[in-house]
């Protein structure tokens, strides 16, 4: 027999990890980033180095594959370890302070340097790293379901949905403005002062045009009985994938056993 | 006829502007008839349709002398969401009108109800057969923000229609829209003559006006010039001067009676014009 529509949209998957109700990741999160800066503050070699979030960043990778979301998660990841190599080079070599650790021509690397970009540029990927697995293992409608389940405001709910849905959305608009004013001749490649000349072209149009279209989208709502003041129906209901339990659990030991031995370091 | 809106010496204006946009206006909107809305850019059709709706003043704001009436009733006192079920709107811009948080068609299609609590084996019927009046059956499955502009304004009349309002306002549904995408909105269009809703179109394009509607409402700075029965008014030349334009036939038709041309009537559409002129060169009624 055939599939309802409202049976098609569900979401079954079979991957547990993956499938973990979107406030369990969230939950994961939140308690990847406490340990991160929990393992910050244990400071190793003579440098009082954070190296610790270097291995605590493999948490990440293992925990996509896992997922079996890994090749999903690769291009944020480059993305993500592109950022942290450039707050990495200008801490490293802007920051002045202590020894000289490394010298490069006329550039330094001294030690306060060092200390400051290993912590910053870590703890940006770990972080952004636990947040690439969390939304690339979880869609948008699942979001969605969770927060109007946890209680929150079906107009907060829509406003953070549309938020994410409109990245994309407004990264195509950019692209055909661009294509758009490549037509009118203005140059948009070349080096990075031809790129800030097409830079603001592009943005002015993008964003009256979609502060413009937002009125209109609050009319189209209305028009959608957005503002009927009753108990709204779901089409889309969420599935638990009978994990969550386990995964709560060891996330919260693993971040009890890390602070205490942070602890357990500072009284020794 | 019952009359389902009426508009009594309504005079509005947008906040920060002191030329109304809206001049002392009244009218009747009666039950089942399809009311075509032209005029010039600026003309106050776009603010005559917000007022229908209740937009203006209520999201606007700005300033509101005179009534409107929907079902007796002032549009001010209707709650929040309470004319969504009776008046349905669809905006000229196909794009705005995607909710933005619906992955398929269909979930865009049943946004509406989900919002009204409609129970879920409901929302599957009637999405389904508004899906397949509006022929997007063939879409449900994919992204409504992957769709042309003539499947995303037919998703936005679905999710409309899906609410089963008897009264629809659609201002300039096809303005940025190709010929081909204008034909399956208008097919839905006239689908929707035929279930006897009551329909106000705005639309530039006077020869689809011609085709569709009962009565045409002719706008001018803000004030209404003419009202009446679309074969009255269509072939009314002195419009031409106040910047609406007439369909060719019926223009061709008053040339033709000047020059003495004994025409049976003035055609405003392709078959009453196909009708005259075979009548007059066969001589034949």
């Amino acid at each position: 027999m055939e599939k309802t529509y409202t049976e098609k949209i569900q979401i079954h998957k079979k991957n547990k990890l993956a499938g973990l109700y979107p406030s369990v990741k969230a939950l994961v999160v939140l308690l990847y980033a406490i340990c991160c800066f929990i393992l910050s503050t244990v400071k190793l070699t003579e440098y009082e180095l954070a190296l610790l979030l270097i291995p605590w960043f493999l948490v990440i990778p293992v925990l996509c594959a896992a997922s079996g979301a890994f090749n999903k998660c690769l291009k944020a990841f480059r993305a993500v370890s592109i950022v942290a190599l450039v707050i990495f080079l200008a801490q490293s070599l802007l920051i002045p302070g202590g020894e000289t650790v490394l010298k490069l021509g006329f550039l330094k690397v001294r030690e306060q340097g060092l200390r400051t970009a290993i912590t910053l540029s870590f703890m940006v990927m770990d972080i952004a790293g636990i947040f690439v697995w969390m939304f690339q293992t979880t869609e948008n409608k699942e979001f969605s379901r969770a927060l109007e389940n946890s209680g929150m405001n079906y107009k907060a709910t829509y406003v953070f949905i549309s938020t994410l849905q409109m990245i994309e959305i407004l990264g195509k608009n950019s692209k055909t403005i661009m294509n758009a004013q490549r037509a009118r001749g203005v140059e948009t490649e070349g080096n990075v002062i031809v790129r800030m000349k097409a830079f603001f072209p592009s943005l002015v149009p993008l964003v009256l045009g979609a502060v413009i279209s937002s009125e209109e989208r609050v009319l189209t709502l209305e028009a959608r009985g957005f503002d009927v003041a009753c108990e709204k129906t779901h089409l889309f209901n969420l599935e638990k994938s009978g994990i969550e339990k386990q995964v709560t659990f060891i996330a919260v030991l693993i971040t009890i056993v890390l602070l205490v031995w942070r602890i357990y370091l500072w009284i020794a | 006829m019952d009359c389902v809106i009426e508009l009594k010496n309504v005079t509005y204006s947008y906040p920060l502007t002191t030329v109304p946009a809206i001049k002392d206006l009244s009218v009747k909107i009666e039950k089942g008839k399809f009311y075509g809305v032209i005029g010039e850019n600026g003309s106050g059709k776009t603010t005559f349709c917000a007022l229908l709706r209740g937009f203006a003043p209520s999201f606007y704001k700005g300033d509101l002398s005179g009534e409107v009436l929907v079902e007796g009733r002032s549009t001010l006192e209707y709650g929040p969401g309470e004319l969504a079920s009776k008046i349905g709107f669809v905006f000229q811009n196909p794009f705005t009108q995607i909710s933005g948080v619906k992955d398929t068609v269909f979930e865009e299609v049943a946004y509406g109800l989900e919002n009204f609590g409609v129970p879920v084996d409901e929302i599957e019927k009637r999405v389904v057969e508004v899906m397949k009046l509006t022929d997007i059956e063939s879409l449900a499955e994919k992204n409504p923000f992957d769709l042309s502009g003539g499947q995303m304004q037919r998703v936005a009349l679905a999710s409309v229609l899906v609410i089963e309002p008897e009264i629809l306002v659609i201002d300039e549904p096809t303005s940025q829209l190709d010929p081909e995408g204008t034909e399956s909105v208008f097919k839905i269009i006239s689908k929707l003559k035929e279930k006897k809703k009551t329909v106000i179109l705005v639309e530039h394009k006077i020869d689809l006006i011609a085709e569709y509607a009962d009565e045409v409402l002719v706008f001018k700075d803000g004030s209404l010039v003419a009202a009446g029965d679309k074969q009255e008014i269509l072939s009314d030349m002195s419009l031409l001067e106040k910047g609406v334009a007439l369909p060719q036939v019926a223009i061709l038709g008053n040339t033709l009676k000047e020059e003495g041309v004994p025409l049976k009537y003035i055609p405003v559409t392709e078959k009453q014009a196909e009708e005259v002129f075979s009548e007059l060169i066969t001589g034949k009624e």
